[in-house]
């Protein structure tokens, strides 16, 4: 319904500009994966579209680099870069600056024709040859993006550019998920000729084929973009072809979400990422409200198996069930997320089980029984559980204004109540930046339980957190430290396969294996969302393989 | 000094002047800022000690049903997005906001004494040398060097204690070597020395005291500022781990709410003036007492 | 953010040093020394933070690595060491430390680990609105301070009180709390200033209040009681007695003689004022170095948190060579007794 409004709102531009008929435009995110009536705002008045003007965006946080392996740095990085395909919402893939593709019998060789034509901001062509350079580089252990290589890493053998238009890659094993993963941000193709610059160059400045070019990064305030003139890539799900309608675009820093919900309401920004929970309803009635649920791993807590308690079974069940997560999540977040008891695979994903979502529903008297049947019979003082003199009790680690926003960390705190009411003491201890991602934290010796998620459009992201983590291979995504071959086999081997069927069962199958464990417990879908005032800017969209925003269709209109 | 200013009531007859003279002497005989100082101290120090006594409520019982709500007969702070009674945990939260406080204050105090009295009592070299050390500390940003330290080290009460008890330190050094400096030169001091007192005697009878005597003062006043430090780094999320109600935790923690759910942000807020004031009004009391005292 | 304890410590330590202030030469001897004075200063200003940094726990090579990617994973050796190569990580610490000191003396302040810009260029960025917001925060703050003083001080009980009551409320209120405060009613609610970024006059309103009020406070205690004391010499009487107006004697005498210990704590208070600039940034999602220093901190970046360190100790050491000049200027010794 509102699909179709929107097209129609935008019929005016069709003089602007070709319009790609043959492509539904309505096929990218704009609604994403929200639940009917979540999408909400005031009906769509009908207003003069304005060419030129400048977006005024206010994002969340700032990525150190504008491109890299972090879903912060594909949200931003997605104005600057074009990727080879595009995922629209179900999980089918579109042309982007391939026009077509084909995967040999084996699955090993897949042949790119490619758009032609295309050039980079800087004029050099995007062809064949440049996209074996992008992947030649992604995976030089000198220039590592990690993120592509825990994607691609295990699976690539080489590329070719067999002429200008046609892009050959090789793999070493079949990987099924490959077309969703390359849709991905972190795989936005980039100039060449920009790479030669060095890797200090491409974090500031990277250089693209994409409908805006990076004019000045003002550090902790604003990215300022430009219109890319000649831009003539855009993916078959957008919705029109050609530049963007807007000359600017700057993507404001504002952390604070009062600070970020106020510069829409003032009027300073037309649109505004991550709605905060507590003005949801009051954006929901005012604004046009897009949501996204980010398929691949939710808010997970991943608990450490290779410690006390958690090394047994019944305990970990046990606290799955001893949490009001549903309504937890419902109090925290409101709008603004939604739970996700599945504990493998948020709900948008391909291939998710639905069933597992209620696995674990709060039962605090199987939860208490559990605990008994494990040995935790006895309580001291506090309330807490004891055997054998020791008192259940886990230490939850968790990146505090990084990993974990506000919401999450009154949900933490919920939990952390709720899980007091079977005797079972969680302890909090939110990490900085710097503690977070110095490593002290991640090995199997410093934690009980830590929340987390992976954005990922496939469900083959459960390779990249199930994976053994073994001497010689090691996998530090696996943040339970959970080693099991079966399950690894069962999701490679969903991973290899091209017969959908097999692969959802496949799927499904490791889904179960995790649940059953109760090595991971679900709490919400990562979410991103945009409140956006509809009297000034229409035809912002979420993309569909992470909800990175995309504002080269969007346009300014007048009252 | 204690006459009554005519100018007072410009407008009024001459008897109703008089009258309001009067009132106006008591209410001065009352000291009333200083009265609601003590007990408002009074009252803080009961939460801190025991604060059962005060409210029956759990600072961290969860109560989903109730969330953000504002203040009322029933919760008079009103409630957090948790529904946990606001009223509870900034009562609950005062002995952990205080314990940081005082301990900051007693760290960067006996790194000052220590440094001030070295450096008052040494020859010039060790002066000198201490001089510019402190010097240096005092061109860094404090607040950087806090946030340094409590990002690496995590957020805990004993960090914040060290971040602000050093950042604040350098201060209060320069203060004690000073007052050593001026004591030493004095009268009496000298007078000590003609006859014949030893030198260490010298320093314990007569230095240390005199030197001390105005720092107690500078405690109750620094006690007050050494929170608000605290409650800086909270701000910045560098605060003691949930659910601990600690004031400047609370803070942040407001911070998101603020336009829907004032009260959160607004009532730590007060808790924390309050206290400084309250701190601060006697700290200043105490401070004209003891000059009066000197004076005569 | 500031202290009481401060002011008195400033106002103790300019006392022998304004009696060293008698000639010129004294004060071009002082000044020569004050320099020599700073480069030591920054030297270890310099030093302290490098080591500081560098032997802090977890390892510089994950935390760049893991920033790069959003995720908190240990890092392989294979992974690590092209980082280690790239930024020197592999040399001996104290080879590091030459490198960097060396890089200083030529006014190379090295490359940012995270947001690999040369810091030079990153701090010279930000530090314009900084500065601003600072400068106009003293000066506000001062503005504030002297109208309560002459309106207020000495000037009947209750007006007096007034004046003394605001001081002690606006000494300890935090500034981050003020600045949200005043944020939420006077940006989001009534909208008579931006909520976020304002570069422009409008824009620097909020910020600059919510650190020039604190301040204020105490500049004003510090003042008023100079100001009370000076009052009641006997050389204001005799002003008096000469006929000269209330304001006249408030402005032109007692004045002069209450700010010489506030202007002393001004070259203290410049340097706290950086770390409030910080606060108020964030706050009012303003531009200037707080972001980008909370940023660097708190990402453990030593290039940048260390060339944010030198600047703000440069600040702190010009300023108080400023305010050394300004007690020349101000001080009623050398001026009063020539008239």
């Amino acid at each position: 319904m509102k699909c179709s409004l929107l097209v129609r709102r935008a019929a005016p531009l069709v003089a602007l500009t070709v319009v790609a008929a043959t492509i539904a435009a309505c096929g990218g995110g704009a609604d994403g994966s929200a639940p009917a009536g979540a999408a909400g705002g005031p009906a769509l008045s009908p207003a003069k579209p304005v060419r030129g003007g400048t977006i005024e965006y206010g994002h969340q946080q700032e990525p150190p680099c504008i491109s890299g392996g972090w879903v912060e740095q594909a949200y931003i990085s997605r104005q600057v870069f074009d990727s080879l395909v595009s995922q629209v919402k179900g999980g089918k893939i579109v042309p982007w600056l391939a026009t077509s593709w084909k995967a040999s019998k084996d699955q090993l060789t897949w042949t790119f024709k490619l758009k032609p034509n295309v050039k980079f901001s800087d004029g050099t062509p995007l062809d064949a040859a440049a996209i074996k350079t992008n992947f030649e580089y992604w995976l030089n252990p000198k220039t590592l993006n990690s993120t592509v290589a825990d994607y691609v890493g295990e699976y690539y053998e080489s590329s070719a550019a067999l002429d200008a238009t046609t892009f050959q890659l090789k793999l070493k094993k079949p990987y099924s998920p490959l077309l969703s993963a390359l849709s991905q941000g972190y795989f936005g193709i980039h100039s060449p000729a920009g790479l030669k610059r060095g890797v200090d160059k491409e974090c500031v400045d990277p250089i693209g084929s994409g409908a805006f070019v990076i004019q000045k990064w003002s550090r902790g305030q604003n990215v300022t973009f430009v219109r890319n003139p000649n831009y003539n890539s855009p993916p078959a799900n957008a919705k029109h072809q050609g530049p963007a309608y807007v000359d600017k675009l700057v993507w404001k820093f504002l952390k604070e979400p009062a600070v970020r919900y106020g510069s829409l309401t003032s009027g300073q920004s037309q649109v505004i990422y991550d709605v905060p929970s507590v003005d949801w309803d009051e954006a929901s009635k005012k604004y046009q409200v897009l949501r996204y649920l980010t398929p691949g791993r939710p808010q997970t807590l991943s608990l450490n198996v290779t410690r006390a308690p958690f090394d047994d079974v019944k305990v970990r069940q046990a606290l799955a069930y001893a949490l009001d997560r549903k309504n937890a999540v419902k109090s925290a977040f409101g709008g603004a997320a939604e739970y996700n008891g599945n504990g493998s695979l948020s709900q948008s994903t391909p291939d998710y089980d639905p069933a597992l979502a209620d696995a674990y529903t709060y039962n605090p008297d199987k939860a208490g029984q559990l605990l008994d049947a494990a040995g935790w019979t006895k309580k001291n003082g506090d309330g807490i559980r004891t055997k054998d003199g020791k008192p259940l009790k886990a230490l939850v680690i968790y990146g505090a204004g990084s990993i974990i926003n506000a919401d999450g960390a009154t949900l933490l705190q919920t939990l952390q109540e709720q899980a007091k009411q079977v005797g079972f003491d969680l302890e909090l201890k939110p990490l900085t930046l710097t503690q977070l991602f110095g490593g002290q934290y991640s090995t199997p010796d410093t934690y009980q339980a830590t929340p987390g998620y992976w954005t990922s459009p496939t469900a083959g992201v459960l390779y990249i957190v199930w994976r053994q983590n073994l001497k010689d291979r090691p996998n530090y995504n696996n943040s339970a430290f959970y080693n099991n071959p079966e399950l690894e086999k069962t999701i490679e081997a969903a991973n290899s396969t091209l017969d959908p069927a097999e692969q959802k069962a496949l799927y499904f199958k490791a889904q179960k294996i995790i649940s059953d464990e109760a090595v991971a417990i679900g709490l919400y879908t990562r979410t991103s969302s945009l409140a956006i005032d509809t009297s000034k800017l229409r035809d912002v969209w979420l993309e569909d393989s992470q909800g990175e925003p995309v504002f080269s269709d969007a346009y300014l209109v007048k009252q | 000094m204690s006459t009554v200013q005519p100018a007072l009531s410009p407008g009024g007859l001459p008897g109703s002047r008089a009258v309001a003279a009067v009132a106006w002497e008591r209410l001065r005989a009352l000291r009333p800022g200083l009265t609601l100082a003590a007990l408002a101290l009074l009252f803080i120090l009961v939460a801190a000690i025991a604060p059962s006594l005060l409210t029956s409520r759990s600072p961290t019982s969860i109560d989903l049903g109730a969330t953000l709500q504002a203040p009322s007969a029933h919760h008079i702070f009103g409630t957090d997005q948790a529904g946990r009674d606001l009223y509870a945990r900034v009562i609950h939260g005062t002995r952990q906001s205080l314990l940081i406080g005082l301990g900051a204050t007693a760290l960067s105090m006996s790194v000052a004494i220590s440094l001030g009295f070295l450096a008052g009592l040494s020859g010039r070299f060790v002066d000198g040398a201490i001089n510019r050390l402190l010097e240096v500390v005092f061109a860094f940003p404090v607040l950087l060097l806090a946030l340094l330290f409590v990002t690496v080290f995590g957020a805990s009460a004993t960090t914040q204690i060290v971040a602000v008890g050093i950042g604040t330190a350098p201060g209060y050094a320069r203060m004690v070597r000073g007052q050593v400096l001026a004591v030493r030169g004095s009268g009496y001091v000298e007078a000590a020395s003609a006859l014949g007192h030893s030198y260490p005697r010298i320093i314990r009878r007569h230095i240390f005291p005199n030197a001390m005597r105005p720092l107690v003062v500078v405690v109750t006043l620094g006690l007050g500022q050494s929170i608000v430090w605290a409650s800086s780094l909270a701000f910045l999320g560098l605060g003691v781990a949930p659910p601990a109600p600690e004031w400047g935790a609370l803070l942040d923690a407001g911070r998101g709410y603020v336009t829907k759910a004032w009260w959160l942000e607004v009532v730590p807020g007060l808790t924390i003036v309050a206290f400084a004031l309250a701190v601060t009004t006697l700290g200043r009391y105490a401070q004209q007492r003891l000059e009066g005292a000197n004076q005569r | 953010m500031t202290g009481t304890v401060d002011i008195r410590v400033s106002t103790a330590d300019a006392v022998p040093s304004r009696a060293s202030r008698r000639s010129v030469t004294g004060t071009a001897r002082r000044i020569l020394f004050r320099l020599a004075n700073a480069v030591g200063v920054l030297w270890a200003a310099a030093t302290v933070t490098f080591f500081i940094q560098a032997v802090l726990p977890g390892d510089r090579a994950t935390l760049i690595l893991n920033q790069e990617t959003g995720r908190a994973v240990k890092r392989t050796a294979a992974e690590v060491a092209p980082i280690n190569r790239r930024f020197g990580f592999d040399d001996s610490l104290f080879a590091q430390y030459l490198h960097y000191i060396g890089g200083l003396t030529h006014g190379d302040l090295g490359t940012s680990y995270q947001l690999k810009q040369p810091v030079t260029t990153l701090i010279a960025d930000q530090v314009g609105p900084t500065l601003l917001l600072t400068v106009t925060a003293l000066v506000l703050a001062w503005a504030i301070a002297l109208v309560l003083t002459i309106a207020t001080a000495k000037r009947g009980r209750i007006r007096s009180a007034l004046g003394s009551g605001f001081e002690v409320v606006a000494a300890g209120l935090p500034q981050y709390w003020l600045g949200v405060i005043l944020l939420v009613v006077f940006a989001i609610n009534l909208g008579w200033f931006p909520v976020e970024g304002g570069t422009g006059l409008s824009g620097l309103v909020l910020p600059a209040l919510t650190l020039a009020i604190p301040l204020a406070g105490f500049l004003g205690q510090v003042t008023r009681d100079e100001f009370e004391k000076v009052l009641d010499q006997p050389f204001i009487t005799s002003a008096r007695a000469r006929g000269m107006s209330d304001l006249d004697v408030r402005t032109k005498h007692a004045l002069r003689h209450a700010v010489l210990p506030a202007i002393t704590l001004s070259g203290w208070a410049l340097g706290a004022l950086f770390s409030g600039a910080v606060v108020a940034e964030l706050v009012f999602a303003r531009p200037g170095l707080g972001q980008v220093l909370v940023g660097a901190a708190s990402a453990r970046d030593i290039p940048l948190v260390s060339g944010v360190v030198m600047l703000v100790a440069g600040v702190y050491v010009v300023a108080n060579l400023l305010v050394d000049l300004a007690y020349g200027i101000v001080d009623p010794r050398l001026k009063d007794g020539a008239s």
